[in-house]
């Protein structure tokens, strides 16, 4: 008994790092992140990023880009949660990994984040493309900004950008406003027009243009103004989120302590905005943030508890359904005043806002339309920054009942007068006709006929 | 002035004379008549009275007047079989004609009296 006892201990202890540590529905947070680079120099030159996420308890694995040992999965398991590929110029990732795997590891809702930079490879243009975005096509290409740049000790090329035009999102960005502006040198990227799930974070001033700073320029430039995105994000059907960006630099521990004073303004911050900013935007990335669950789905009658297997129409019903928010650590409820119901058949009937109990508790009742069939309770809830909420369940509508219908109303009195004289007048005038002269008792049989229809009238109904 | 009052005789003349042909009917096609002309008037009655009280229990409307109207209808096509001078139908014996309508009027009331409400 001891030795089950030391056996099971020891299991547990074994496995409870994985358990824990993978990610799942319980805890949505990301957990183990591959980080992917050029050179183990980035490693160093970008440690404040790097320690900023060990610090909120990443396990961040670093590999070189062409290591040939690296791969996403094992055994049809994926080992990381997340992959961050700041290696803008490999031309081919080691081992296993390719567009298609790394494609694959975004569709089973993995998170990634993309550093791309000058002089960016085929292969991370390629990855970028398949998440939405088309990096400048030009390779020696930068976002440069006249009127929008770092001010520095040396005039320079205008390559170095400090922007602070943001998203409104405080769920993508963090709550605290982030004060100073961010810096930025790199390539610009546009967002694919058919692609609704890519959003621009941080995009690049309407005087900015996407050009190489070093040729004179003899062509309207491809990429200009407010169309050129800086930072995007993607949060993908399946809730994958991916962070893209054409700059490594903006990561680095220089950009982190430089100060920034934008052109055109006196203002001169002792710290750059980039710190904030890119560990707010990871945080949200690897779902410490926005990550909503739905739980206790139910529906009842209105004065009633237990779910029934159907309903019937003109019902007065309740629905209830859950909604937490993962903070990082717990499920909290969240709060807000815009889920909806649809109550659904084909198109949805009835289309109520859910109350909440500002304890995660949301609630609706409503009268079941005057149709019957087959529904759904659907809510479809997609708010920007969150993960989407989809919930739908079946439920059967059925009509009245024979016996349910109202009977006897008063307005409805003529007509039962009219019917049951009919019936009546059938049965008396043409007894009458048995007695023609000419026909005399030669109908009498049939009168029978007619004093049933009376009396069957009368035992069906009255 | 001429031509109304001519056109008045007319009109008497057209009355009196359907009149007249009309009073050599059988009496019990005589009775019909008067049992369909006794059904469309209950109908159109129901008709008004919907129109002045709303539409509500609208099966209960639907199923008097078709009661009405049904009945009608099968009374016309009982008096055109038992008619003597109808040729088309002199094999029919009335008996048949008859048994035919009484049948037809048990169909058409279990469905009006199931649909009354």
């Amino acid at each position: 008994m001891g030795k089950f006892w030391v056996i099971f201990v020891a299991s547990i202890s074994i496995l409870l790092p994985f358990l824990c540590n993978s990610f799942s529905p319980e805890t949505p947070t990301d957990r183990r992140v591959l980080v992917l680079l050029d050179d183990f120099a980035v490693k160093s030159s970008h440690s404040s990023y790097f320690n900023s996420l060990k610090l909120l308890g990443f396990d961040l694995d670093f590999k070189l880009a062409d290591d040939p040992k690296i791969a996403l999965q094992r055994y049809g398991q994926y080992l990381y949660d997340a992959l961050i590929l700041f290696c803008p110029s490999a031309e081919r990732f080691g081992g296993s990994v390719d567009v298609a795997a790394i494609i694959n590891f975004v569709d089973s809702g993995h998170d990634l984040i993309i550093a791309a930079d000058v002089n960016a490879s085929d292969l991370i243009r390629e990855v970028a493309t398949e998440c939405g975005v088309d990096f400048d096509e030009d390779p020696s290409a930068m976002v440069i900004d006249h009127t929008g740049y770092a001010v520095s000790e040396t005039e320079g090329d205008h390559t170095l950008i400090a922007s602070d035009d943001f998203i409104k999102s405080d769920v993508i960005i963090g709550s605290k406003k982030i004060e100073a502006p961010v810096l930025f040198q790199g390539i610009g990227h546009s967002l694919n027009p058919v692609n609704s799930l890519v959003l621009k974070v941080l995009s690049a001033s309407p005087s900015a243009y996407s050009a190489n700073p070093l040729s004179k320029l003899s062509t309207p430039p491809s990429l200009t103004g407010s169309a050129i995105s800086l930072v995007s994000v993607v949060q993908a059907r399946n809730n994958a989120r991916i962070l893209i960006t054409g700059s490594l630099s903006m990561f680095s521990n220089r950009f982190f302590r430089s100060g920034v004073q934008k052109s055109g303004s006196s203002t001169k911050y002792e710290k750059s905005g980039n710190e904030q900013f890119l560990t707010e935007l990871s945080k949200w990335i690897f779902h410490e943030r926005g990550h909503l669950k739905a739980v206790n789905v139910k529906h009842h009658k209105v004065g009633e508890t237990d779910e029934p297997a159907l309903y019937r129409i003109n019902d007065e019903l309740e629905y209830l359904v859950e909604i937490y928010e993962w903070s990082g650590t717990s499920w909290e409820p969240y709060v807000t005043d815009d889920v909806q119901v649809q109550f659904y058949m084909m198109s949805p009937y009835v289309l109520k806002t859910l109350s909440n109990d500002k304890k995660g508790l949301y609630s609706v009742s409503f009268r079941v339309p005057d149709v019957y069939g087959v529904f759904q309770f659907k809510v479809e809830y997609q708010k920007l920054g969150y993960t989407s909420l989809s919930l739908s369940k079946q439920i059967p509508v059925r009509p009245y009942r024979h016996n349910e219908y109202e009977r006897f109303i008063p307005t409805a009195y003529p007509y039962y007068g009219a019917a049951f004289s009919t019936v009546r007048l059938l049965h008396s005038p043409f007894k009458l006709l048995l007695y023609d002269p000419d026909s005399k008792n030669k109908w009498q049989d049939s009168s029978s006929f007619l004093l049933f229809i009376y009396i069957t009238s009368k035992v069906w109904h009255v | 002035m001429a031509r109304t009052s001519s056109s008045k005789e007319n009109a008497q003349a057209l009355f009196h004379s359907l009149r007249s042909a009309y009073s050599a009917t059988p009496v019990n096609l005589k009775i019909i008549d008067l049992y369909v002309g006794f059904a469309v008037f209950t109908a159109l009655i129901q008709v008004v009275y919907m129109a002045s009280v709303g539409s509500f229990p609208f099966n209960s409307f639907l199923s008097g007047v078709l009661s009405c109207v049904g009945t009608a209808v099968l009374a016309v096509c009982l008096r055109i079989q038992v008619n003597k001078e109808n040729k088309e139908f002199k094999d029919l014996p009335p008996e048949r004609a008859f048994a035919d309508f009484v049948l037809c009027n048990l169909v058409l009331h279990l469905v009006i009296m199931n649909f009354l409400g």
